[in-house]
């Protein structure tokens, strides 16, 4: 018995510290990557979890765009590259491949920056510019 | 469950089943079935949700074994580490989101754990609080049915979600704009709901055998029933985990047998059938009498294979872990009538429906010496049906759908009182041919009433009906 209980402790534990240690310098980059991988795999569920509230609308109209393509991600790579502010500005390098009746059309992504703030603890992607 | 989920549960179950015995084998299931709680729930819009709805699933399941297990039972080993291995593995899950970069296992990244924290200490003063005062309120064990059943009506009711999903977003500061009544798909809550109400009744009734808090919450949460049944009754389930198991050769060949016959059945058979089967787009487009019965005879088979493939995948898989799911389904379209129909139709919902609703509700009506025994039939039918409709949706189509059921089983049943005094057919030949035709009628009725079923406003169920009945095209 204390055993199991000093065998669960550990199991709980040992993410937990991990958490506590954990860094998140990158987490506004990888919530612009989240962000752009739900977009070209046109998850409306999952997208609105993704970004803030201000933004939502004009992400499910960005969302509905792709509607009538295929699109895939072509060596993404996100980075923070400053901040204004609380916002923390993220510029991509690659593209979305959007495919239209068999024909690819390359978007590319490092034309503009992402906003990135926080809301209640996750970063969460709020604007271009 | 899609494929993949349901892959993985077939070769867990046939771990579980090969390698674990006795106790070892309820605690893996538990395990099993409380990751499954989280992998199953869909992704939701409202951020989280997919985290904290099987977080309060799992919290119900621990807070209604609380109030209807005994005190004696709280400091028991096996309860004791049933507990922690369920708060273990939601925190768990929960810290997933430091450990992998991706989120795993939820399809969206879990809350922070500072958040878990403070549901892990709301759900427990919460627990705390009702356990305390259920030891001397015996009403208590009816205020929590009720606040089940006020969940299952939330959910149930598009109105109802809409406006809970407004609730939620405004909390969030979020846009309600964007709100659905969709926004709240609680995976199998349905189900677990029933399964809490029917434990809570039969405490209430004082009929409620003893159960661990493995065997409880593995019972609720069992993963391969989680999502569509079948229903099955505690002690039951309880008492086939209590039994010295070990997977044999033909045990297994049996179950994958069943799997193979349910993943036909929905994956192929079902799925095909969905592309011509009657759905709201169809009736509008279909002007043409011919075609609108091959959608709706489309309709009718494709739900029948979609439903019971899946409880033959749910019977097949809990069958290589030792558990004897109940059957949901025994040939419903080759009935002769009605109530044969009904016996043979999600049969584990019909008799949950008839213990806790039926027979009570017709033996509180038989009170009332005044009401003529045919009316009181008729409203014991109608309120059955209705209720069995409201279990599906509360719209005005599942209404009808009820309606229309409840009012074919009052008027078999007035048929079959006359028959039996009026007519003496002997002869087997028209029998069969009765026999033939019952078939044919009763699987035209349900088929028909599958036109509620299926669609979603009265106005084009009426459409439809019209065309059926080549009266408009």
């Amino acid at each position: 018995m204390r055993k199991l209980i000093l065998l669960s402790f550990i199991i709980i534990s040992a993410p937990a510290l991990a958490a506590c240690g954990a860094s998140d310098a990158d987490a506004p980059a990888k919530a612009v990557e989240s962000y752009l991988t739900a977009l070209v795999e046109k998850d409306g569920d999952r997208l609105p979890t993704l970004v803030c509230g201000d933004w939502e609308a004009d992400a499910l109209i960005e969302l509905d765009s792709f509607q009538a393509v295929t699109a895939r991600l072509d060596n993404l790579a996100c980075s923070q590259t400053g901040t204004d502010g609380e916002t923390a500005l993220i510029l991509c390098t690659g593209n979305i491949i959007a495919t239209y009746n068999g024909e690819d059309q390359a978007l590319d992504l490092s034309g503009r920056t992402f906003q990135v703030t926080q809301e209640g603890g996750e970063w969460l992607v709020c604007g271009t510019r | 469950m899609g494929l993949i989920q349901i892959g993985a549960s077939i070769l867990t179950a046939l771990l579980v089943g090969a390698l674990t015995r006795g106790t070892w084998r309820t605690y893996a299931l538990l395990a099993l079935s409380v990751l499954a709680v989280y992998w199953f729930q869909p992704v939701v819009p409202l951020r989280s949700f997919d985290f904290w709805l099987p977080s309060l699933s799992l919290a119900l399941v621990v807070l209604v074994w609380f109030i209807t297990s005994q005190i004696s039972a709280w400091k028991s080993r096996i309860n004791f580490i049933g507990l922690s291995i369920i708060i273990g593995l939601i925190t768990l899950v929960d810290l997933t989101r430091y450990i992998f970069p991706q989120p795993f296992l939820t399809g969206t990244t879990p809350p922070q754990f500072i958040q878990f924290i403070v549901f892990v200490l709301i759900v427990s003063l919460a627990i705390f609080a009702f356990t305390y005062l259920s030891r001397n309120n015996v009403w208590l064990l009816s205020l929590a049915t009720i606040f089940l059943l006020s969940i299952l009506f939330i959910l149930k009711s598009p109105t109802l979600s809409l406006q809970a999903s407004i609730f939620f977003r405004s909390l969030a500061n979020r846009p309600i704009e964007n709100a659905s009544a969709l926004d709240l798909r609680w995976l199998g809550f349905s189900y677990i709901a029933f399964r809490l109400i029917h434990v809570l009744r039969d405490k209430q009734l004082g009929r409620l055998p003893e159960l661990t808090l493995p065997e409880f919450a593995t019972y609720v949460v069992f993963f391969p029933s989680l999502s569509a049944g079948p229903i099955d009754r505690a002690e039951r389930f309880a008492g086939d985990l209590k039994k010295d198991f070990s997977l044999t050769q033909d045990e297994t060949l049996l179950a994958g047998q069943r799997i193979i016959i349910g993943l036909f059945k929905k994956f192929v058979i079902a799925d095909a059938l969905a592309l011509i089967a009657l759905n709201d787009a169809l009736a509008v487009q279909v002007h043409t009498t011919g075609w609108m019965w091959i959608h709706l005879y489309a309709y009718a088979f494709q739900i029948y294979f979609d439903f019971s493939g899946y409880t033959d995948i749910a019977i097949g898989i809990a069958r290589l872990v030792g558990i004897k799911l109940p059957e949901n389904f025994a040939a419903p379209y080759t009935k002769s009538n009605l109530t044969q129909f009904w016996s043979s139709w999600h049969i584990t919902l019909t008799q949950w429906i008839r213990a806790y609703f039926f027979n009570p509700f017709n033996r509180w009506i038989r009170g009332y010496k005044s009401i003529p025994s045919w009316t009181m039939i008729l409203i014991g039918q109608l309120a059955t049906m209705l209720l069995i409709g409201l279990w599906h949706g509360i719209t005005f189509n599942f209404i009808l759908w009820g309606a229309w059921h409840g009012l074919g089983l009052f008027l078999q049943n007035r048929w079959s009182d006359l028959a039996k005094t009026r007519f003496n057919i002997n002869n087997p030949r028209l029998q069969t041919a009765m026999q033939l035709g019952g078939v044919l009628l009763t699987f035209h009725f349900v088929a028909l009433g599958w036109v509620f079923f299926a669609l979603s406003e009265p106005s084009l169920s009426w459409q439809v009906l019209s065309v059926l009945s080549g009266v408009s095209r």
